[in-house]
């Protein structure tokens, strides 16, 4: 053995981390594969199709016996060639010397890695060679592509075949699941042209004159007053939220905090929340708050604007205060400045065009959410294009669209200059 | 032109060829038309803020919405005289964008009488239009005045309370977050907003009790966002990169091109400034109620569609022409282009806006379920409708899960793109 | 001999990243007066030592002493005092660039000035008239108002000068303050230091890339190695062996112009 002993060490280079997590590609692939099959069993053949989870369900010792299955399937996988998993990691096995392997010895390492999988981590624990590497004389190695030689087409690889495979998979599936019905959708053409054709001879009666439906609920709702305060609305939200977005960004950049654990905690805190508050769209948001102040009322549509605008827009300022110049702080330091003085004099220079940017770009997205939030009871103009739907009244829903796809455009333009002169 | 003999030039006066005639024509008709869209920047500008204050005094002193007081003809002349008065005794929003303020042409410091003279020079100038051709338009010839370009530097700029422009949009702030408070803030809503706090309280504690039982069925509609989503970006995919080509300006020359060019750039933005809610309300009549995830899905690609198109369509034009330029100067034909110039350039790009495109929808499926589109959104829309908080709760926490994996995912995947 | 203006002893820097020994025990006397060019390879320690004499990095052990000062044992507030009195240049001139020139000019005075008044940016009409004349000095003036990435890059080091030239300071450190410069500008940058140095009495300590220069403007040269220091004296001394000591063998003199 002309190899030095670290090499020949538990990962020989590859760490415990990335096996873990290219063997869980692996495993998550094919308990993927699993639920297809799943699927598949109950629509095409198993009953009569009554919802598309169908009837067939695993009974208790099923479980087991998938959750072992999967794992071995991939195993083997891992062990013949170069799976999926090994591919994304760029992982590759190679004999101990760096040579192909044959068939026999990668078959062998499989049958090894079931029989030690239990004691593998205290071996690794105790850093010593893992046994089903060693006893098989194989290794996994991070492997870029050699230079100089022609690799095979992915198509013909393993992880090709298989990424292949996963997509038609996934599409097949997908088509089944979410129900993908193309009859239908041309032998119902007549039906939706005969809406087309409504919205686009639009009825303008009540563009400034009320519509006297509302107003036997005492509201005076007419396509431009509706329009005006949907576009208040977006600018309230967005104002009000980067107003709270603005302090709070700092404490959620990275260099402002400083490296003590009190200022991890504070960036931690901000950031989980900034992404906890986004990842809940806005319309969601808006069923919460509707529930609070009032259904249909212009102001729970402003409440979650606001919310969303905050968590979206703190984001986007964290992430900008962190990527500026830190020369200038360093300057400001230099000359004696306090903290308060470097951010005032040193971020806030650097960081505001950058801030209009974004807050220009949040009020584009906030006058097109205000113009549907409505729907979830946030007011606005939402409030006529609805009820103009549920009542079937297409050509008033064409006017209604007809404004709101000028007024997003509009402003989409205007925001989109602006931002063109600020930058 | 210099060393050229005289012959070898055109012989014809300028004015006779077609070129020449719309230079002679669109050269002061340009100049008009920007001189006009000024003075109309600074009408809008006063219309703008009179037009407010009017809305909100209408709304807080008589209680209902509306926009004017006064007769249409004297709103006119009204915004007329202003912009008129702005641009003659201070610095208008117009004279703020170019950059330039009135002086005396014949120099020394402006008077009352040289702005009370291009006040009144105005009206004789800018009303019958023709006054605004030529070098100096007739308005500053008659005061005796000319524009010229700021160069401070030296000089300190006045600060922004003691320019009119800045008093303006300061006061214009104002007006508009009075009124925006106005329309869509009532008492009886902020009053609620304390006295309900209740019954929020009780939806977030609620939400923070999540309830298990319903975890698998939640978990299967999640599974129909996902594929909604998955299916919904596959398809868009695949409409999108072939139009994108014909929506590239670089690549569409030629009158032919140029109008495909217009017409898809201008389908794809109409189509972009529709929400897929709309969208899934349109396919939820096409395709009934009863296949929702399909609805949604057809709702989603087509906004993938118009966002991809433009995205694709930016990616390419934004290219390195070297690159195809060397592959025509090898002699490769027009495919022979296309694959070895062009698609190296655009194949990460492409895919790093798919998967954003992917993340954006997975968020949006979740949201077109709450009209119907199937989903875990319509599962979410339901709960709620039924006061089932805590079911709600887990429902909202597991989309939180789901988008934040994509979310993550996609980003560490075109991080590495990158 | 009696105390040293700025007496530096046994100052040592580590990089905790990398385990770097960026200063290595090095002690050095600065007289008042002094103009004292650090010269050296990049990386041997001339940024850090700089640095560590303001603190904007924390030396690992040692001490430095100004007067009677321990700066390496001043607490943050008192150490932001004792910066007043440091004026510092940057290879990167590090202007705030979306800011007029007069605003960079002013910020020189933040230490002096109360927080609040800071915060709104309330400067007071002598410092106002004392950044015009500062900026007069360096032959700005006419571009107090523009903004400062609209200057050339002599021309913003100059208001780094300007800058640093409001502190009224008592040692200034400049950091490389020409690399990022054109021959011709260097020197102009470098007469300025030499004035503050002859004139306003300020003790100058710069770190320079090419020894030309350090020749040209230095009363002494320092030159570090690996963090310990290879040469001080006169400029004069350094003949052909020292400066392959200290720039490698391969290395050849350039002269700048």
């Amino acid at each position: 053995m002309a190899k030095p002993l670290s090499s020949r060490l538990a990962g020989s280079g590859v760490t415990l981390k990335a096996r873990a997590l290219s063997f869980f590609i692996d495993w998550v692939v094919w308990g993927y594969i699993a639920y297809g099959v799943m699927f598949f069993l109950n629509y095409y053949w198993y009953t009569v199709h009554v919802d598309w989870w169908g009837t067939l369900t695993l009974p208790t010792w099923g479980w087991p016996l998938v959750v072992l299955g999967t794992l071995e399937m991939a195993g083997l996988c891992r062990a013949l060639g170069r799976s999926l998993g090994k591919r994304a990691l760029g992982l590759n096995l190679v004999g101990e010397h760096g040579q192909r392997l044959r068939r026999g010895q990668r078959i062998y390492r499989f049958l090894l890695w079931n029989i030690t999988l239990p004691i593998q981590p205290i071996l690794y624990a105790l850093r010593r060679p893992l046994l089903h590497e060693r006893r098989s004389s194989t290794q996994l190695v991070h492997s870029p592509r050699a230079p100089g030689v022609k690799g095979k087409s992915s198509l013909l690889t393993q992880w090709g075949i298989m990424a292949v495979f996963l997509c038609v998979f996934t599409v097949w599936l997908g088509w089944l699941i979410t129900e993908i019905n193309v009859p239908v959708l041309i032998s119902r053409a007549p039906t939706a042209g005969r809406i087309w054709s409504q919205m686009v001879s639009p009825d303008f009666r009540y563009f400034i004159e009320p519509d006297p439906v509302f107003a036997l609920r005492g509201l005076s709702y007419s396509i431009l007053n509706l329009m005006v305060v949907t576009i208040f609305m977006a600018l309230l939200a967005t104002i009000l939220g980067a107003i709270f977005a603005l302090p709070v960004s700092f404490a959620g950049a990275r260099n402002i905090m400083g490296h003590n654990a009190l200022g991890w905690a504070v960036y931690a805190v901000v950031r989980g929340l900034f992404n906890v508050f986004r990842s809940i769209e806005t319309v969601l948001w808006a069923l919460v708050f509707a529930v609070w102040v009032g259904w249909g009322t212009p102001f729970a549509g402003v409440l979650a604007l606001t919310v969303h605008t905050i968590a979206a827009l703190g984001k986007l300022y964290s992430e900008q205060v962190e990527s500026i110049d830190p020369g200038p702080l360093e300057a400001i330091v230099a000359v004696g400045g306090s903290r308060w003085q470097v951010i005032r004099y040193a971020v806030l220079p650097q960081v505001v065009p950058s801030f209009w940017a974004f807050t220009l770009y949040r009020w584009d997205i906030n006058v097109r959410m205000s113009t549907i939030i409505a729907l979830v009871g946030g007011g606005g103009i939402g409030d006529m294009l609805f009820y103009y739907k549920n009542e079937g009244l297409w050509r008033m829903v064409g006017a209604v669209v007809i404004v709101i796809v000028a007024v997003v455009w509009s402003m989409d333009y205007i925001s989109g200059r602006l931002r063109e002169r600020i930058a | 032109m210099q060393g050229y003999p005289e012959g070898y030039l055109s012989e014809r006066p300028r004015w006779t060829t077609p070129a020449g005639l719309v230079n002679l024509i669109g050269g002061p008709l340009g100049l008009v038309g920007r001189r006009l869209s000024m003075i109309l920047l600074d009408m809008a500008a006063v219309a703008l803020l009179w037009v407010l204050v009017t809305y909100a005094f209408l709304w807080y002193v008589h209680g209902d919405i509306g926009y004017t007081v006064i007769p249409w003809w004297l709103f006119g002349l009204f915004v007329f005289e202003l912009a008129a008065a702005w641009n003659s005794f201070g610095v208008a929003p117009s004279q703020r964008l170019s950059g330039v303020h009135l002086v005396p042409s014949e120099g020394g410091r402006m008077t009352v009488w040289h702005r009370l003279l291009h006040f009144l020079a105005w009206h004789v100038s800018v009303l019958p239009i023709v006054g605004l051709l030529g070098r100096r338009p007739w308005h500053e010839r008659l005061s005796g005045t000319r524009t010229k370009r700021v160069e401070s530097g030296a000089i300190k700029p006045a600060p922004w309370y003691r320019t009119s422009v800045g008093i303006y949009a300061a006061v214009i702030l104002v007006v508009v977050v009075v009124a925006a408070l106005g329309v869509t803030v009532s008492m009886a809503n902020l009053r609620r907003l304390v006295t309900d706090a209740w019954r929020a309280g009780n939806i977030w504690r609620a939400f923070f009790s999540p309830d298990t039982t319903i975890l698998q069925t939640v978990v299967r509609d999640l599974l129909v966002t996902f594929f909604m989503a998955v299916l919904a970006t596959a398809f868009a995919v695949v409409v999108a990169v072939p139009l994108s080509f014909l929506s590239a300006r670089n690549l569409m020359k030629g009158p032919v091109g140029r109008s495909v060019y217009t017409a898809l750039r201008g389908a794809m933005s109409i189509t972009r400034s529709i929400e897929p809610i709309v969208w899934a309300i349109v396919f939820l009549v096409w395709v009934t109620a009863r296949r929702a995830p399909f609805a949604g899905v057809l709702a989603l690609v087509v906004h993938s569609i118009a966002d991809l198109v433009k995205l694709y369509a930016e990616q390419l034009e934004g290219i390195n022409p070297g690159l195809p330029e060397a592959i025509t100067a090898t002699g490769g034909g027009r495919l022979a282009v296309l694959r070895y110039g062009v698609l190296p350039q655009i194949i990460n790009p492409y895919i790093s806006f798919t998967l954003y495109r992917w993340d954006i929808n997975i968020r949006m499926a979740t949201v077109v379920g709450v009209v119907g589109g199937g989903g875990i959104g319509q599962r979410l829309y339901a709960y709620l409708q039924g006061h089932m908080y805590s079911q709600a709760g887990t429902a909202m926490l597991l989309i939180v899960v789901l988008v934040w994996a994509i979310d993550y995912l996609s980003s560490r995947i075109r991080a590495k793109l990158a | 001999m009696t105390e040293p203006y700025l007496r530096i002893e046994k100052l040592t820097k580590v990089y905790e990243r990398g385990q770097v020994l960026a200063l290595d025990a090095l002690s050095l006397d600065v007289e008042k007066r002094e103009f004292l060019v650090v010269i050296g390879l990049s990386g041997s320690g001339k940024s850090t030592l700089l640095r560590c004499i303001n603190r904007l990095i924390e030396p690992t052990s040692g001490r430095i002493m100004l007067g009677s000062v321990d700066l390496t044992r001043l607490s943050p507030e008192r150490m932001r005092k004792m910066r007043r009195r440091m004026g510092m240049i940057f290879q990167h001139f590090n202007l705030i660039r979306r800011a007029p020139v007069i605003t960079n000019v002013l910020t020189g005075r933040l230490g002096y000035m109360p927080g609040w008044k800071a915060m709104l940016g309330m400067f007071s009409k002598e410092d106002q008239d004392r950044a015009l004349e500062s900026l007069e000095r360096v032959g700005l003036r006419e571009k107090a108002y523009v903004r400062a990435d609209e200057l050339s890059g002599g021309q913003q080091q100059r208001v780094g000068i300007a800058r640093a030239l409001m502190q009224e300071p008592e040692i200034l450190l400049a950091d490389e303050p020409v690399s990022a410069l054109d021959p011709a500008t260097s020197h102009s940058i470098m007469q300025y230091l030499e004035w503050m140095n002859r004139e306003r009495e300020v003790t100058v300590l710069a770190s320079l890339h090419f020894l030309s220069l350090a020749r040209r403007y230095g009363t002494r040269i320092v030159a570090l190695k690996d963090g310990q220091r290879v040469f001080d004296g006169p400029p004069a001394e350094i003949d052909n062996a020292k400066f392959k000591e200290i720039y490698g063998e391969d290395a050849e003199e350039v002269e700048v112009r």
